[in-house]
């Protein structure tokens, strides 16, 4: 045993003590509560509160403002299984995951490698690239639903430039609608991954990259075998990241298409709105939330294991 | 002593979490409706707040307001215009919480079923402001929409009718083209303007309201009356003549008849816009569209649409084709376009009677209603005054809507006040999934008669 582990072992113990409650003429240790109390009244009652309530209401059958809601116990959640449209959401939610975190990731790595490769005018290619993330979906919306209008300046160019026949409807067809929305949301966010790839690329070790040239590395090989396992790290991040961001989706589908045409782009979040807005089925609503948010601490838990899991090893 | 102390150090804490509890349930209660008309304020002064999704157009609500003033100058009326689609939204929070208008917007069929509990039955208001008879001086179509559960949730201030198609007549008159009566020749026309790289037919189909104008048209070609019966459980939608009415729908997009990508685009503002900008010749809209014959009405329009210092161009009402080709009129359908409910939270109730009884039950007010061509008045006796109202080209347009108003004053067909919203979703569903390809007719009529069932609608 060596005397660095033996010292530690000698502090846990101080520790220990310390922390330790009632012993005559130990210190005692300070009263916690009164100094958290204001964050736990807010974190208590608004978010546990709400997460409460909305299981609550999720039993009822109820409009949302009436007075005498219906009890229904377990039916909403057994009509959700029933329901085709929520599935379509599962599929759009997974699709719309899939796709967009790997062409993010892809884009968000290049970008950054090419930007750590001292490039003439870094800098404002560095602000083009991330300007989409400050940008308010809500500006932008109008503007991507006039770009892909069927008179829009997208079918506008493809007819310029002799490529009319693919000109289409984008957004107005269920075959486009998923992929113009995934499309803008790639727009958005590929900004926050080069950021973070650009941030953990400037972590690597220089002298591990010189030694990999040394050794007759090529560029694509320093890519795939040093630098792409070093951003293994920021990669769960963003995949989790990601991956609640798709459950949490309504911006863009709701201000672009309003989940349309025929549920083509309908998301949980669009859908949970449109049961228990427009619709007034507030209960139902309730129990579509407590399922996304189930799903999403699933869906962390799992991305989190499979972190660990790698580090690990 | 030392325990007790601790005890309540403990307990303090806890205390101030009930405490705070007991704050906020306390200004919860306070917020709740007391429904009290003891305070209802002076009738002939303060502010009333009036929200709603109609007058579509802030200029208009003005004109309506500076008309109230000068009979009641002290009555501030603040109008909000609330976009359609927003209109549940927005109103059901803000009646729900107390701090919302005092004045609504209310339209027969699903707002009538959401939010009836927050408006006041005025039913003794209509007595007081036109004497017991009072149901014989106004459009009957106007009260039963706006009636539940034995309430008279608002009071009409006028109706508005569906089942007309409008045309740009400049369009129509470059090309010579005639208004189409059938569908084989509502596809020539489409195919002539084609060819001269102009739009067609421009519908938001993406909005389930206008989608059901246009089928309850189709079906009304197929076989009169029928969508009435659907509607209120009489025959079911799984009927072959709906059946027939989905496949018509479906060979409005097939055929080109529909602008590509007519399920991606909003009647407002993107079908609306298209129109009025010169893309399109044809749009379903019903007698609303009335107002954009006239010159203000148009220039504002257009400038809404994005459109600087464009020249105003005459539009026309043209019946509804018989597209199915039975020899069927397509007769047209309405409800009251809106009534005016005032909130039982409204702190200027009397104000908010005043305004609501001028609007919709004073000749004064429902002559400046008349005379916008928004809306056809609620009072039978008042009819628009044309010397007030200046056309685009009244030449062309004038003969044409003053048959369009006088055909819709005789209609009795409803138009939405038979529909939950559920079945109005049903029906946006069937008819955007018929669009896409995505269902046979048969098959979306089945779902949409699995959904008015599952919305509680009896049939028989």
């Amino acid at each position: 045993m060596t005397e660095t582990s033996t010292r530690k072992r000698e502090i846990g113990k101080e520790r220990s003590g310390a922390a330790g409650s009632g012993g005559r003429g130990r210190p005692r240790r300070p009263p916690g509560l009164p100094w958290i109390l204001p964050a736990l009244v807010l974190s208590v009652g608004l978010i546990y509160y709400a997460i409460g309530y909305t299981a609550y209401i999720s039993t009822l059958n109820w409009d949302g403002i009436s007075p005498d809601p219906l009890h229904v116990g377990g039916q909403n959640y057994t009509r959700i299984i029933r329901d085709p449209v929520f599935w379509a959401t599962v599929r759009h939610t997974a699709v719309f995951f899939v796709v967009t975190f790997v062409v993010q990731t892809l884009l968000g790595l290049i970008f950054a490698v090419l930007m750590h490769a001292r490039l003439r005018l870094a800098a404002l290619y560095k602000v083009i690239i991330f300007i989409p993330v400050v940008l308010a979906p809500a500006i932008m919306a109008p503007v991507f639903r006039h770009m892909f209008a069927p008179d829009g300046e997208l079918n506008s160019v493809l007819q310029h430039v002799g490529l009319g026949a693919l000109a289409q409807p984008w957004i107005g067809q269920t075959s486009t609608a998923l992929p113009v929305i995934m499309f803008i949301t790639i727009w958005e966010w590929t900004g926050v991954t080069f950021v973070l790839y650009f941030a953990a690329m400037t972590q690597i070790d220089p002298s591990v990259l010189e030694a990999a040239r040394m050794d007759g590395a090529s560029n694509l090989r320093t890519l795939l075998s040093i630098i792409w396992p070093e951003m293994r790290g920021t990669t769960i991040a963003l995949g989790i990241l990601g991956a609640i961001g798709a459950l949490k989706t309504f911006d863009v589908p709701y201000l672009v298409t309003i989940g349309g045409p025929n549920y083509a782009t309908e998301f949980l979040g669009t859908y949970i709105y449109r049961q228990t807005i427009p619709l007034g089925h507030v209960g139902y609503g309730g129990a579509l939330s407590v399922i996304l948010l189930v799903v999403a601490l699933i869906v962390a838990v799992i991305l989190q294991l499979v972190g660990r899991g790698r580090e690990a090893r | 002593m030392r325990l007790l102390l601790t005890q309540k150090a403990r307990l303090r804490p806890l205390s101030i979490l009930a405490a705070a509890t007991l704050a906020v349930t306390t200004l919860a209660a306070c917020g709740g409706d007391s429904g009290d008309s003891s305070n209802a304020g002076s009738a002939t002064s303060g502010t009333v707040n009036w929200w709603g999704w109609t007058p579509t157009d802030t200029a208009t609500a003005n004109t309506y307001i500076a008309a109230f003033n000068k009979q009641y100058p002290n009555i501030k009326i603040n109008y909000k215009l609330v976009n359609i689609s927003d209109w549940v939204a927005a109103l059901r929070p803000a009646l729900a919480s107390g701090k919302g208008p005092d004045v609504f917007d209310m339209q027969p069929g699903a707002y009538v079923t959401q939010f009836k509990s927050f408006a006041v039955d005025q039913t003794a208001l209509a007595g007081q402001a036109l004497g017991s008879d009072w149901k014989t001086k106004v459009a009957p179509i106007g009260i039963s929409g706006l009636s539940a559960d034995g309430k008279l949730t608002a009071l009409s201030v006028g109706q508005v009718y569906a089942g007309t198609l409008w045309i740009n007549a400049d369009i129509f008159k470059k090309f010579n083209l005639r208004p189409p009566t059938t569908l084989s020749e509502w596809k020539q026309v489409c195919q002539v303007l084609k060819r001269n790289k102009v739009g067609c037919f421009v519908q938001g189909a993406a909005q389930e309201g206008f989608d059901q104008d246009t089928l309850q048209s189709i079906a009304n070609s197929v076989q009169p009356g029928l969508w009435t019966k659907v509607s209120n459980g009489e025959a079911r939608w799984t009927d072959p003549g709906i059946v027939r009415t989905l496949a018509i729908w479906k060979d409005l997009f097939d055929s080109g008849i529909m602008q590509p990508g007519a399920v991606g685009y909003q009647q407002y503002p993107d079908a609306n816009n298209d129109f009025l900008t010169g893309k399109y010749g044809m749009v379903m809209m019903g007698t609303w569209y009335t107002q954009y014959t006239t010159t203000k009405a148009m220039t504002a329009a257009l400038s809404a649409a994005g459109v600087s210092g464009a020249k105003p161009f005459p539009i026309l009402p043209v019946a509804f084709p018989d597209v199915a080709g039975a020899g069927n009129i397509s007769e047209m359908y309405g409800d009251a376009d809106f009534g005016l409910a005032i909130s039982t939270k409204s702190k200027a109730r009397a104000a908010a009677e005043t305004f609501v009884k001028w609007m919709a039950t004073s000749a004064e007010g429902q002559q400046v209603i008349a005379d916008q061509l928004n809306d056809l008045p609620s009072l039978t006796s008042v009819t628009p005054k044309f010397d007030n109202v200046e056309l685009v080209d009244p030449a062309i347009q004038k003969g044409p809507v003053q048959q369009l108003i006088t055909k819709a004053s005789a209609v009795t067909e409803p138009r939405q006040a038979l529909l939950s919203a559920d079945v109005q979703n049903g029906i946006l569903a069937a008819a955007t999934s018929v669009a896409t390809g995505k269902a046979s007719p048969q098959d979306a009529a089945k779902t949409l008669q699995q959904a008015a069932e599952a919305a509680g609608v009896t049939f028989k």
